[in-house]
């Protein structure tokens, strides 16, 4: 599935992740991939955001199976 | 889905997983290739007109679910049209995608690709969205490529970088 469908629903659970390649296309290219999604933490998240994401990917994962 | 509005609804759902029209013409009277290089999106568009009508059409490429439901839905929703129809339809898709026309409110020929209607709340999705229907146009119009981000192209719509 493509990083941008998987942002957009995480979006609609409110979870913000960044989708694309991240300036980063040398690394794409080196990995094959058009772009990634990739969740970011930092000290003020809570264990709660963390099951919350879970919880979107799963989401995410019966949308398009 | 659960959330109606969600712009993930079972017929895109379907079209994703089942693209129609979906491979390469052995003969094509017009063709274009279309990417956004924001996502890395990109498709070809192949068709033939007999006359004016819309004899068969396909595409390929690679792409989101949103780019490869709108491809899918554009292609049955052309094939039997003609160019004047479709070009109506490339359109009006794009101003709803960028939020010009209400399609609750304004008249319109958009059918079931009303589905996409969401976009428009979601800026980055919008181009994913309207790819396959630049590509239509820039077939049409026989130019060899079209991307999202040129800014000499005649759909080239006045929205925010993906």
């Amino acid at each position: 599935m493509h990083p941008h469908d998987v942002g957009t629903l995480l979006n609609q659970d409110g979870v913000a992740v960044r989708t694309g390649h991240h300036c980063a296309q040398p690394v794409m290219q080196r990995f094959k991939v058009p772009a990634t999604s990739r969740a970011s933490f930092a000290f003020y998240n809570t264990m709660a955001e963390v099951d919350a994401l879970v919880a979107g990917i799963r989401n995410v994962q019966k949308v398009f199976c | 889905m659960a959330d109606p509005k969600s712009l993930y609804q079972e017929v895109i759902l379907d079209h994703n997983r089942k693209p129609r029209n979906y491979g390469a013409l052995e003969q094509a009277s017009h063709k274009a290739e279309g990417h956004n290089p924001l996502c890395g999106d990109h498709l070809s568009v192949a068709l033939n007109l007999e006359g004016e009508r819309i004899a068969s059409i396909a595409f390929q490429g690679e792409s989101c679910a949103i780019c490869k439901a709108s491809a899918s839905m554009m292609t049955a929703s052309v094939k039997g049209k003609t160019r004047p129809e479709a070009e109506t339809l490339i359109r009006e898709f794009r101003d709803m995608a960028t939020g010009q026309i209400d399609v609750d409110k304004q008249a319109h020929h958009l059918g079931r690709l009303t589905v996409f209607a969401g976009v428009r709340d979601l800026p980055t999705r919008v181009k994913c969205a309207i790819l396959p229907w630049h590509t239509l146009h820039a077939a049409f119009h026989s130019l060899a490529d079209t991307s999202t981000e040129s800014e000499n192209d005649p759909m080239h719509a006045p929205i925010g970088d993906a």
